[in-house]
């Protein structure tokens, strides 16, 4: 059960409708128009929405955010919230129109024969109920089981979808649960009442990369098991990729395109597609590449399309595009687009970032002193002493013995789950936590001690960058206001110099300097994290700290901030220590990679040695668990990792309770020794450096003799 | 759960211990001498003195104040100088009166308020809501015993349908009882009833725009079902905290609505306690006001645990 290699056609065979009929359509959706009407007027989310999903067939339903994904699939489910309303169109299930139905024959069908799995498992099973009570309900409500029936099924789902221990899972609180097993547990809720449609809103899309991995091959398996239909609402591309037949590409609440996913994905036929395609990052060991981006924001309309709608950010948009809507083509194969240059544009990709702006890389620093140094790092949370021995805590730890350096104009990449103790390392850097053990050396002054005496230089010489780019920013407070205060911190009197840095730095990033007089609500994700950034270099850093910074974004707004940090780091000569759960993203940007697991580095070197073997066996199931599109390469095995049993900690390997390739006792009881080479690649493991050489590549399109060494 | 509770109760314990002192040396400093006071008015000099001698007040304040929390732990709270009787027993009587209001007060207003604040949230912004919402608000603006006069006038003084004031022990038949307990029940609710339910009524909208609430009705959940199991028992967690220190509140006495209602209660004793000058019954009642409302705090905060299964297993782990 630990490696499940997956053989299925990049491309499954479609049955031309020459040869046998077509069969009809299970979900079929036809004209859907939708719109959310509020005091501030109204929007068209979905705008004569088509597509169709056979039986057996899964489909899905990309686009940037925003761009209307989980209002199609919220109304097919009758599930609009908040001023959400159908205003015409069709949703024939089993060739009856939804949508005639009275509100309790909808509620029927829900969770009966259309059942849906949404996006983040932390937050769909009720805190205050059992897992196996909620997974019981609909039987209950739809099959008319009596509860004592209803467990014993409960039982059963729970194995089928991969829990090991049913009945403990049954009985336990939704908290108790990793995130992988509360998502089974939904999804064991969903096959319930053996539905013929599954709704699923980006369901992986909150869960880590090996989790993911492991769910996603569950769906497959069981939609091919059950011949279940599948609407797969996702933005990953990949991962559409792996799991879905046909695709539809939803850009501005209109449908751009749709058709078979291998064919939509390897040859794209709107520029939309084209621009989606060309940003999303892949695993490269060649850093200097800029990647492509779509500039500008989401359409959003308020009434039926008076022009192509993703005019404003089409780079082959030409006036005829701008005067009139633009109508789906549908050839005989059953593919549209909606884009009347498609067929000539059918050689043309999408266009390269401006050449010009594309830097040749610094000359290598000579080996200087690192600006940081990190020093047997250990941090333990929530440890507390008390005079009530029942309050004693031993603590959890969350970074175990973390040693490593970041040089001058080095980009540090850290990958790692959820909870392997990236952020907090991030965190000790720039002295907002203090270590609880070991030391952390900034341009040769101990930080701890540093800031503990008063003296604030460090802090402003190094900076943060996160994640939620819209939590944090006031939104009372303009741009301008916000980027304002870490320069009043750092000293500078005079306002209008101020105001005067403001605005360079604003352009600096890319923005209007105008933008200073917004407030962060009227800015686009992008633009906030651009700010952000801004902010970050007020106080005129040496090294930035970038906490899942583009994790939030979209692929076409990720490269493009992906770009900007990369053009700072060639200009200013940042140093950048970059977390982030995507191993294509660090791959981009960072010139050495620590890969983290409960608290210990457990592979660290060079990008481009990192990416080929040798591998520790985690980086090689991480790496191998990456969803990627057909034409970058032949997939190679997928490993697949059982969800955590135990956490991490104790004497041996902190790997071992996952390992697919554990020796035995040995990883258990005793800490794996560090094989190093000679050019900084470094492996924490008891398998021998030779044997780790000998797994194939995970990306043999990675062409060896990398400049990177 | 176990430790938890332990825990809470040591520090309990440790709280009254230190309110006990406060208090002590509080009401020494209080205007007015206990032995004069017993001695009369005319007294001599040494009669008082005697008198102090007698009672130990000529000791230092320490070893005063261990007789006193000594003579606590043993059950005996001291003898009213006023009254001149044993004060545990005038205490429990009054206790006893002031949770028969709370109980029968909250009583009415978790079910009402907790049942409006829900009717509002589900009709979020339609007329239901919109009235709940204003009555709510006039609830708040009024001040209490703008309530308990008018009621006062409307039922007692216009229509004699009800007992303006005092209290008749249950002995004296249910009726009685039940009357006199009317209106400064209605008062006591009119007063707490518009917190609760514009509580509720916004952890309820917050609770229903849960992903957990989404998901059961995906899954084909009637909508009584969503409401009743799924949001409600969420929503309801802030608002266990409040009635549960309102609770507190009134077992300590509400010292208006008793005085407006000639309620007999802890209020009323206290106040009493007060402009006699009456130093032990004093010391005694606050002590005891103090612990009903740290008890009430800690039940509050149990309960809170017990609903929530994420805190009560984090307890049970730790
Ligand atoms: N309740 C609502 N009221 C008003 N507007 C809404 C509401 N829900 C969504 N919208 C708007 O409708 C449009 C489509 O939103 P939707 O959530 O369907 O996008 P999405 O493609 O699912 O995006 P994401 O990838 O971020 O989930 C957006 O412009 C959004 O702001
Ligand atoms: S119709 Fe014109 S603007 Fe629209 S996608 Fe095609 S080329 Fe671009
Ligand atoms: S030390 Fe053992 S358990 Fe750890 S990674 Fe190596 S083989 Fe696996
Ligand atoms: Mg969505």
């Amino acid at each position: 059960m630990m490696t499940a290699p997956q053989a299925r056609p990049a491309v499954p065979p479609v049955v031309s409708p020459a040869i046998a009929p077509e069969p009809a359509p299970l979900l079929d959706v036809r004209g859907l128009t939708i719109s959310y009407g509020n005091a501030r007027g109204t929007l068209r989310a979905a705008s004569d929405v088509s597509f169709a999903i056979r039986p057996g067939e899964v489909m899905g339903l990309v686009g940037e955010s925003g761009s209307g994904k989980s209002t199609v699939a919220m109304a097919i489910l009758d599930l609009l919230g908040g001023g959400g309303r159908v205003d015409s169109g069709e949703i024939l299930f089993d060739g009856v129109d939804l949508r005639r139905l009275s509100p309790s024959e909808r509620q029927a069908l829900r969770g009966d024969r259309i059942a849906a799995v949404f996006q983040d498992p932390f937050t769909s099973l009720n805190p205050a109920l059992t897992v196996g009570h909620q997974i019981a309900e609909p039987l209950i409500q739809h099959k008319g089981l009596s509860p004592r029936q209803a467990a014993a099924r409960v039982q059963d789902l729970l194995a089928e979808v991969g829990i090991r221990d049913p009945r403990r899972v049954a009985a336990a609180y939704p908290h108790e649960l990793s995130g992988g097993m509360q998502q089974r547990a939904l999804i064991a809720t969903a096959l319930g009442c053996e539905p013929k449609l599954l709704i699923l809103d980006e369901p992986t899309t909150a869960l880590d990369v090996t989790v993911e991995a492991r769910i996603i091959e569950l769906l497959a398996k069981l939609c091919d098991s059950h011949r279940l239909s599948a609407l797969f609402v996702s933005h990953n591309l990949g991962i559409v990729n792996r799991i879905c037949q046909t695709v539809t590409v939803l850009y501005g609440g209109v449908v751009v395109e749709t058709g078979q996913t291998g064919r939509v994905l390897s040859r794209p036929a709107h520029p939309y597609a084209k621009g989606l395609v060309a940003a999303l990052p892949r695993i490269t060991a060649e850093r200097r590449h800029r990647l492509p981006s779509i500039p500008g924001t989401v359409a959003k309309l308020a009434g039926p399309p008076a022009a192509c709608v993703f005019a404003p950010r089409c780079p082959f948009a030409e006036e005829t595009c701008r005067s009139q809507p633009q109508a789906m083509r549908t050839d005989e194969g059953g593919d549209g687009v909606r884009c009347w240059k498609a067929d000539a544009l059918a050689g043309t990709p999408w266009p390269d970032e401006d050449a010009a702006s594309d830097r040749r890389p610094r000359a290598a620093q000579p080996r200087s002193a690192p600006l940081v140094e990190v020093d047997h790092l250990r941090k333990i949370y929530g440890a507390s002493r008390s005079i009530l021995p029942w309050l004693r805590r031993a603590g959890t730890v969350a970074v175990e013995d973390v040693s490593f350096t970041v040089g001058r104009g080095e980009v540090v990449g850290v990958v790692g789950e959820s909870g392997s103790g990236k952020s907090t390392i991030g965190r000790v850097l720039l002295a907002l936590t203090e270590p609880s053990a070991g030391t952390v050396t900034f341009d040769g002054a101990d930080l701890t001690r540093q800031i503990g005496s008063g003296d604030q230089t460090l802090r402003r010489r190094a900076q943060l960058v996160f994640q939620n780019s819209a939590a944090s920013l006031n939104p009372r407070k303009t741009v301008g206001a916000a980027m304002d205060r870490p320069l009043v911190l750092a000293g500078r009197a005079d306002a209008e110099e101020r105001r005067r840095t403001v605005a360079s730095l604003l352009t600096r990033v890319g923005l209007p300097a105008a933008y200073a007089d917004r407030y962060p609500h009227e800015l686009s994700g992008g633009e906030r994290q651009r700010v952000n950034i801004a902010r970050a270099l007020a106080t005129d850093p040496d090294f930035v700290v970038c906490d899942e910074a583009v994790s939030a974004l979209d692929v076409s707004v990720q490269a493009n901030i992906l770009n900007l940090l990369a053009e700072l780091r060639d200009e200013m000569g940042l140093s950048y220590l970059f977390i982030t759960h995507d191993i294509a993203v660090v791959s981009h940007i960072a010139d050495r990679v620590l890969v983290v697991y409960g608290g210990t580095i457990c592979e660290e070197g060079p990008i481009g040695r990192v990416l080929r073997p040798p591998y520790h066996p985690y980086t090689e199931a991480l790496l191998s668990a990456v969803p990627r599109l057909a034409e970058d390469g032949q997939e190679a095995p997928r490993i697949l990792l059982e969800d955590a049993a135990t956490a991490p900690g104790g004497r041996g390997c902190v790997f071992a309770g996952r390992c697919p390739r554990k020796l035995g006792t040995v990883c258990d009881e005793q800490a794996p020794p560090v094989h190093e080479t000679a050019d900084g690649h470094r492996i924490a493991c008891h398998i021998p450096l030779a044997t780790l050489a000998e797994r194939a590549a995970v990306f043999p399109e990675l062409a060896d003799g990398d400049t990177r060494h | 759960m176990f430790a938890y509770t332990l825990t809470r109760l040591v520090y309990l314990a440790l709280v009254l211990a230190v309110m006990s002192v406060l208090i002590f040396l509080v009401t020494q400093a209080m205007p007015g001498d206990v032995a004069s006071m017993i001695a009369g008015q005319f007294a001599s000099k040494e009669v008082v003195d005697a008198i102090a001698v007698k009672l130990g007040l000529d000791q230092p304040l320490i070893v005063q104040y261990g007789h006193w929390a000594a003579g606590i732990l043993r059950g005996d709270l001291g003898r009213s100088l006023v009254l001149e009787q044993p004060i545990g027993p005038i205490l429990m009587e009054a206790l006893a009166r002031s949770l028969v209001l709370a109980v029968v007060a909250l009583f009415v207003v978790a079910v009402v308020g907790i049942g409006l604040g829900v009717l509002a949230a589900v009709r979020r912004g339609k007329l239901t809501d919109q009235l709940v919402s204003g009555v709510s608000y006039l609830g708040i603006a009024v001040p209490d015993f703008f309530w308990a006069i008018v009621l006062v006038l409307v039922f007692g003084s216009y229509m004699k349908l009800l007992p303006t004031g005092g209290y008749a022990p249950i002995t004296d038949g249910f009726l009685p009882w039940a009357s006199h307990l009317v209106l400064p029940v209605v008062t006591l609710v009119l007063m707490l009833l518009a917190r609760i339910a514009r509580l509720t009524r916004s952890s309820m909208i917050d609770v229903l725009q849960t992903n957990y609430v989404k998901f059961a009705r995906a899954k084909g959940m009637p909508e009584s079902v969503v409401i009743l199991r799924h949001a409600l028992k969420n929503a309801l967690l802030p608002t266990i905290t409040v009635l549960a220190i309102d609770f507190g509140l009134i077992l300590g006495g509400v010292v208006v609505i008793e005085t407006i209602f000639s309620y007999p209660g802890m209020g009323r004793l206290l106040l009493f306690a007060i402009q006699r000058h009456d130093l032990p019954l004093i010391q005694a009642t606050i002590l005891i006001v103090s612990a009903a409302y740290c008890l009430a705090n800690l039940t509050a905060d149990l309960l809170y645990a017990f609903v929530n299964p994420k805190i009560r297993h984090g307890m049970r782990a730790s």
